[in-house]
């Protein structure tokens, strides 16, 4: 079950890498565009592995099986991952097509917020060994964060409709011509089989931990056992 | 014995422990007068200058400051108290509620003692005196909640508290900032002041409902 | 009147990061019974009162305290049945021990009176405008067995009750036992000095890397 689909992750990735490098060129940009093949799947990804991690901390608490926590965790992993590539070569792209690498966008500032966000919900993660504590503190932040994105969202495009930025920072969607736009889905398709793949590795792998932190070895004496307490008299013999 | 009187309860004792404490007062305040004091120096002290971005920094401290306040000594109970509590039959939203309500009083007494300090150091045109009043307490309430929340999932704060409340309390900081500045350019503030209630209720929501779930969490 | 068996728990597990803190345990503690648990550090005493708190949640085994069956919300409905005084007291550091107990027996739906009366009990009553936090360890202690005193239960849990207690408070813990299995209650009494709570216990168990290893009396 689990090599098809990292065969078909790698796969996938170098048809679109292939397929991004050999499509012409933008006419306006040149070849600095090629980071749209890049910077677009991460945006999406980001958002689908949000968007995933809120999905499986309800299913958490709702059926309180671990598992949805381990998912809810990887998918946040990843999540943060392309959120910092998103941005990252959203800064590669802008300094030379707009001669900076920052801008005000409301969808900028929203993804530095996700980033921040769940930056944070994967250090909360870290704060327990146990995952029951783990399962739930993160879920029910995961969730609070959830309730309150949207807010953000909001709060940041209407802050920035007040000071429209200069269009020309503006990143462009007007028309696209049929090549690119192909090697962008190519693209898209592969970044979303690679998840699909990173995830159930992690979650594997999350699983693996899980075992290895709460699984008693009987031959080893329990916590505290090694502390040895003043032995009550008449025991023993 | 009701929810509110449960909460109305502990608020009263909350406070008195912490009036007797006085880390908000004695400590906090000072703190968050100290960073309003060094901006100045950092970016200079021409007076215009100043005048112009005095309401924006002090939005910007009592964003990052005011967690200080929700992360007080006194907003957390020893493991032995809360069991005590939990055998009382004391309703968790009742504690969430309680804390929180704690943590909105607080943070107004800092808003207003680093308002003033705000008002001194860089001179700014302060208007609209009766929206301030609505706009001061929203805030409070709103960060007071995404304060206890963070506190009760990290189980005490520590340095993980600010960096969970922050990026979540972006809409608290942009709601305060441009009600203030839309008083100053005589605009309306109407849709800022829904954001910072909208913030409330979702955050007062999502507080009584997890409540319970967090007092299992923390054994 | 209190239930008949007041804790009746089977096979009851705890499990832990890397650890079994109680492996199979089960225990029964009838009305008017005083119980004493003994056993090293870390031989599961402290959580094995916690689970009969219901504080904490058995990862398997269950059966019943206070007639509640452990791990349903009918739990919430006896806890205000049991009192249990850990290691740390249970009060806020910087409120007067008057205050501390005001609070509590506030929110159990009591008076202030009952508060001032309890301190009385236990001797205090010329402390209780001292705040927890300059009080002695002894006087902490016993401001915890007013904080019983209050809650009458039904279900007493001591965890290490005689430490840095004098020879008087050890008589008001005498009291305070006998108070509770005289209405019909059960006690239960962690301690590694057995010879201290000799005098008040009915049994005696042992328990050692999370089991219960011996039996006594």
């Amino acid at each position: 079950m689990k090599r098809p689909i990292e065969i078909a992750a790698a796969g996938t990735m170098l048809t679109a890498l292939v397929t991004g490098l050999v499509v012409p060129p933008d006419a306006v940009q040149g070849d600095v565009q090629r980071i749209m093949y890049v910077h677009v799947p991460s945006a999406w990804l980001a958002y689908l592995a949000f968007g995933v991690t809120l999905i499986a901390s309800l299913a958490h608490l709702r059926t309180r099986d671990l598992r949805w926590d381990r998912r809810a965790g990887a998918s946040a992993e990843i999540g943060v991952v392309f959120t910092g590539l998103a941005l990252a070569t959203g800064m590669l792209w802008g300094k030379p097509v707009w001669g900076v690498w920052w801008t005000w966008d409301a969808r900028l500032v929203l993804t530095a917020a996700m980033f921040f966000v769940y930056l944070a919900y994967l250090a909360l993660r870290r704060t327990t060994d146990d995952p029951v504590i783990r399962g739930k503190r993160s879920a029910v932040f995961g969730i609070v964060a959830a309730l309150q994105i949207p807010v953000v969202h909001f709060s940041v495009v209407w802050w920035r409709s007040l000071h429209q930025p200069p269009t020309i920072l503006r990143p462009g969607e007007p028309q696209i011509d049929p090549p690119l736009l192909f090697a962008l889905l190519m693209a898209v398709a592969a970044f979303t089989v690679l998840y699909v793949a990173l995830l159930r590795r992690r979650v594997e792998l999350a699983g693996a931990e899980d075992a290895l932190l709460t699984t008693v070895r009987i031959e080893e004496p329990v916590a505290g056992s090694a502390v040895v307490g003043p032995q009550p008299r008449g025991e023993g013999a | 014995m009701t929810l509110w009187r449960q909460a109305a309860l502990l608020l009263g004792f909350q406070l008195r422990d912490e009036l007797r404490t006085g880390e908000v007062i004695a400590v906090v305040i000072p703190f968050g007068s100290i960073a309003l004091l060094v901006i100045p120096m950092a970016v200079g002290i021409e007076t215009t200058l100043l005048a112009r971005i005095g309401p924006g920094m002090y939005w910007a401290v009592v964003l990052l400051f005011g967690v200080v306040v929700t992360q007080r000594s006194t907003a957390s109970s020893t493991p032995s108290h809360r069991d005590a509590l939990v055998l009382l039959g004391v309703d968790p939203a009742a504690r969430f509620a309680a804390t929180a309500a704690a943590s909105a009083l607080l943070l107004l007494l800092f808003e207003i003692g680093v308002g003033l300090v705000m008002i001194v150091l860089y001179d700014p045109v302060v208007v609209g005196w009766g929206w301030l009043a609505l706009v001061l307490p929203l805030v409070a309430i709103g960060l007071a909640m995404l304060g206890t929340i963070a506190g009760s999932v990290t189980d005490g704060g520590g340095a993980l508290a600010p960096l969970l409340v922050a990026p979540l309390a972006i809409p608290i900081l942009l709601g305060a900032a441009q009600a203030t500045e839309g008083l100053r350019l005589g605009a309306g503030i109407l849709r800022w002041i829904l954001v910072l209630a909208l913030v409330d209720v979702v955050l007062a929501l999502a507080g009584v409902l997890t409540a319970r779930l967090l007092e299992e969490s923390s054994r | 009147m209190p239930e008949d068996p007041i804790v009746a728990v089977e096979g009851i597990a705890v499990r832990r990061p890397g650890a079994l803190i109680l492996r199979e345990v089960s225990l029964e503690l009838r009305s008017g019974e005083a119980v004493g648990l003994f056993g090293a550090n870390g031989s599961g005493k402290t959580t094995l009162l916690r689970v009969l708190a219901t504080l904490t949640r058995p990862s398997s085994g269950g059966g019943t305290v206070l007639g509640a069956s452990l791990g349903t919300d009918a739990v919430e409905r006896v806890r205000p049945r049991i009192a249990l005084v850990a290691h740390d007291p249970a009060l806020v550091a910087n409120l007067t021990l008057g205050e501390n107990l005001r609070l509590l027996a506030l929110l159990a739906g009591r008076g202030v009176d009952d508060a001032t009366r309890s301190l009385e009990a236990v001797g205090l009553s010329g402390a209780s405008g001292r705040r927890a936090a300059v009080c002695s360890n002894g006087m902490r202690r016993r401001a915890e067995f007013a904080r019983v005193m209050l809650a009458a239960p039904d279900l007493l849990l001591l965890d290490e009750a005689h430490v840095g207690l004098d020879p008087a408070a050890g008589d008001l813990v005498a009291h305070i036992v006998e108070s509770v299995t005289g209405r019909g209650g059960g006690v239960v009494i962690v301690s590694h000095e057995r010879e201290r709570v000799g005098g008040l216990i009915d049994r005696s168990l042992t328990l050692a890397d999370g089991r219960i290893t011996e039996v006594g009396r």
